[in-house]
């Protein structure tokens, strides 16, 4: 055949192909050998022909626009909207799946044609690559152009009419054909032939139609709803509309194109955003948590949706816990334990409540945050005054939240062998110490919090009052995690070791005098333990008097360069009282002994104020507060001492009132005077005088100083120069793990 | 006293003597403090109270809180105590005493 068609015209072999392409076109059957047919014409005709491309193509594309006019008029002839897109959509399918197959045949055609439009000589390999480049097949674009100049530039608006039309009725609740709109979507994506963005003839038409259509429809729709029924159910219609026009962008938009969403967030949450948040302070304030997280849903795709919920929520809880706490003033400003349950406990609520509408979203905890620290800073209830003495004439001192005070106060109630950690399991206690923590975080007071843990865990090692030692210094560990200032917490670690190393001291002692089972000694580093340099003076009973030489020379053999200062008002004993009515183990302190034992030597005299102070050698105020615990002790129902006058007060201790030893002295069990027993008089360890007690305020006030001075010059050494509001954020960070330091 | 110096012999008897007494002691738990016997309480090279580590001790952050090794106190011959840590790290540096520009010698370690 090759052979006696040497020259080969395009004009014989078209005859026989143009048949061929117009089944494929219609999509009627083609016999193998007719397919095969139509490869090897094709091929002649490039190779033999010169001008055959260029005609070839010619007489394609003639055809190819021929039947597209005959499809055109197929789609046009129905009236109907949706047999419109039907017939649309058949014809598209069926012309679609033509460019895929048609093609095929014609690649020959291809590789001629783009020969001759790039270099003048086709070498094959460099075709291939070429056309490896340019996926798109120049049939297929053939066919594909003609489609979108004749039919669709004719009938798009039509199309996409109808096509909005019938999602208009979807939106109504009306069912039909998704694959209608589907299809047609899909003959907009696959009509574009711009390889660049292969999206755009998409997204000019259909896309832009959509969003049009979507913007008007609930333009309408939503103040409708809005006005019938109400800005909470509303809501709920807002939320639904915007889930079902997602699924169906999903379903009939390409994806990546969030155009339409936007602009329904914008129609159905964007313009009534003043009534819907109008709605948000009563829904927090009933705890509405399934309402406020669909509130929270939908506002949260508004950019400013989310920042008016974050104030109604702090103020919520600013004047939720605010008013809790005013409520139950009473109680909690006595029993440390009840208010940090109560504190707890508004801080469990509004956590949930955030957990709950919000589901732990930063922003909001960060806003619950702030809120609580007001609450808990808050001095409405009660202000700890820091009371300076002569100070406080002079200066000011801003009124600061007790709260640190009474955090300490339960963690000692936890710590210390009390009903309450009696009660509880070690888990309970740890959970329960975490949550102090917890509170601790938000105060701003945190050096007063420290003053108070300290002196506790000094009551608790000195009296060795502790529940458990381990939890104890877990405590401390976890006060570092925290963040406590480390000089602290050193001190505080410090105390352990030293009452460790103190057990020790005190075992050498008794083994190297055998005689003095009845003395523990504590000698412990100043620098850790000391409150003030003040120590009471007290004439001691010679029992203990004797003691006190042994101890310091057993201790200068041991260690050398230091000097020992006994801190009597620390010391405490117990003591045996021995009276008609039986015996009794007393435990005391040590100034409650001297007095006591005043009376060893004439146990039935009347002893005078005066006497007494002149045995004990005790200041004033600490023999009036000694002698008030043994004829006043609140849990006796028969005091150890009497007296006359008797007074309501120990102030009203004059020079003659007279004291004596109670001789029916008895512990009441049941109603009934026990013979024996044991009673522990020591009540709160007294750590310090009033006078240090007023050193020490002044000295949280004068520390307070010291740590901004310091702060700001590590601040200014690091950076030279700053501005003043610069200074004063960087001095809060640095300073907030103990204080606010207050603007001045 | 008088009557005080007879019940002062009665003690130095047995518990079983002072059984008629009103009050026995069984047991005393005696609280005393130490602190280096020193004139001036911070250390004049670290600025640091000589009760407290030194810097560079407290630096160093010692983890360890039990057995540590204390940071001590030392006397010079002119009666002027530092950080042991301090002084050492100083006489390499110039053999006197910082404050009174002495010859430095050890008179005595605390311990």
């Amino acid at each position: 055949m090759l052979k006696e068609k040497g020259q080969l015209k395009f004009e014989d072999k078209w005859t026989y192909m143009r048949p061929i392409v117009l089944k494929l076109l219609k999509q009627e059957p083609v016999s193998p050998s007719e397919w095969q047919e139509l490869f090897y014409d094709v091929h002649l005709v490039c190779l033999w022909d010169e001008k055959g491309p260029m005609k070839l193509r010619d007489a394609l594309h003639e055809d190819i626009i021929q039947f597209i006019k005959q499809a055109q008029t197929k789609v046009l002839a129905q009236r109907q909207e949706e047999a419109l897109l039907k017939a649309y959509i058949v014809e598209w399918r069926k012309f679609f799946t033509q460019c895929n197959y048609l093609p095929t045949p014609f690649r020959q055609l291809e590789s001629s044609l783009q020969g001759k439009t790039t270099a003048g000589n086709s070498s094959i390999q460099g075709n291939n690559i070429k056309k490896g480049q340019n996926d798109e097949s120049i049939v297929r674009k053939l066919m594909l152009d003609s489609w979108n100049e004749s039919i669709f530039m004719d009938i798009k608006r039509r199309l996409q009419d109808s096509a909005m039309k019938l999602i208009h009725a979807e939106r109504n609740g009306e069912a039909f054909d998704s694959q209608l709109v589907i299809g047609v979507r899909e003959s907009y994506v696959n009509l574009c032939s711009n390889p660049d963005d292969h999206l755009q003839i998409y997204r000019e038409n259909f896309e832009a139609a959509y969003i049009e259509s979507t913007d008007m429809f609930y333009r309408l729709k939503a103040p409708e709803q809005l006005a019938e029924n109400g800005v909470q159910s509303y809501m709920r219609y807002a939320d639904q509309k915007l889930r079902e026009e997602e699924a169906r962008a999903l379903k009939y938009l390409e994806a990546g194109s969030n155009g339409v969403i936007q602009c329904c967030v914008n129609v159905l949450v964007g313009q009534p955003l003043p009534v819907l948040l109008a709605e948000c302070a009563p829904l927090i304030k009933a705890g509405e948590t399934d309402r406020l997280q669909l509130m929270f849903r939908l506002l949260e795709r508004v950019p400013e949706g989310v920042q008016p919920m974050l104030k109604e929520l702090e103020n919520h809880i600013v004047q939720a816990g605010l008013a809790d706490m005013v409520a139950a003033a009473d109680i909690i400003t006595q029993d440390s334990e009840k208010y940090v349950e109560r504190l707890l406990e508004l801080f469990r609520k509004f956590s949930k409540l955030v957990h709950d509408a919000f589901s732990d979203d930063p922003r909001f905890l960060t806003a619950r945050d702030k809120a609580f620290k007001t609450v808990v800073n808050d001095t409405k209830v009660f202000c700890l005054e820091l009371n300076t003495g002569r100070a406080a004439a002079t200066k000011i001192v801003a009124p600061e939240s007790k709260c640190p005070e009474l955090l300490a106060n339960y963690c000692d109630m936890l710590l210390r062998r009390t009903p309450l950690s009696k009660r509880l399991t070690t888990e309970e206690i740890e959970s329960r110490l975490r949550d102090v923590l917890l509170v601790l975080k938000y105060v701003s007071n945190k050096d007063v919090f420290m003053r108070y843990h300290k002196a506790h865990l000094t009551r608790r090692l000195i009296l060795d009052a502790s529940a458990d030692s381990e939890k104890e210094e877990d405590m401390v560990e976890w006060l570092r995690e925290v963040g406590m200032p480390a000089d602290y917490v050193n001190k505080l670690a410090r105390m352990f070791q030293d009452i460790k190393v103190s057990e020790d001291l005190n075992a050498q002692f008794r083994t190297s005098t055998a005689r003095h089972d009845a003395i523990n000694i504590k000698i412990l580093n100043a620098g850790a333990w000391a409150r003030g340099s003040e120590r009471v003076t007290v004439s001691l009973p010679v029992e203990l008097e004797d003691y006190i030489p042994e101890v310091e020379e057993f201790y200068k053999k041991k260690h050398s360069g230091r000097k020992l200062q006994w801190y009597h008002h620390m010391s405490n004993g117990t003591i045996t009282f021995s009276t008609n009515g039986g015996k009794f183990d007393l435990d005391v302190t040590t100034f409650q002994m001297a007095v006591l034992f005043a009376w060893n030597q004439r146990p039935h005299d009347k002893i005078t104020y005066e006497n007494l102070r002149l045995a004990t050698e005790l200041p004033d105020g600490e023999l009036r507060r000694t002698l008030w615990s043994l004829v006043a002790f609140p849990k006796l129902k028969r005091q150890l001492l009497q007296l006359t006058p008797s007074v309501t007060n120990p102030k009203d201790f004059t020079e003659h009132t007279v004291f004596w030893v109670n001789q029916e002295f008895a512990l009441i069990k049941n109603g009934k005077p026990q013979r024996r027993g044991k009673v522990n008089l020591i009540g709160r360890l007294q750590l310090s005088t009033e006078r240090s007690q007023m050193e020490d305020n002044q000295s949280i006030v004068q520390l307070r100083i010291f740590r901004t001075q310091e702060a700001i010059i590590k601040i200014l050494k690091m950076r030279k120069k700053i501005s003043n509001a610069a200074l004063q954020t960087e001095l809060v960070d640095i300073l907030k793990n103990m204080f606010l330091p207050s603007k001045k | 006293m008088s009557e005080n110096s007879r019940m002062d012999e009665n003690d130095n008897d047995k518990k079983e003597v002072s059984q008629e007494k009103m009050f026995t002691l069984k047991k005393w738990n005696a609280v005393a403090m130490w602190s280096w016997d020193v004139e001036c309480d911070t250390c004049a090279i670290c600025r640091v109270q000589v009760m407290d580590a030194c810097l560079r001790c407290q630096a160093e952050s010692k983890k360890d809180f039990y057995g540590k090794q204390d940071c001590v106190v030392v006397w010079g011959e002119c009666n002027h105590s530092f950080h042991y840590c301090c002084m050492s790290l100083w006489v390499k540096q110039n053999n006197r005493c910082p404050l009174c520009q002495q010859e430095w010698s050890i008179q005595r370690m605390g311990k």
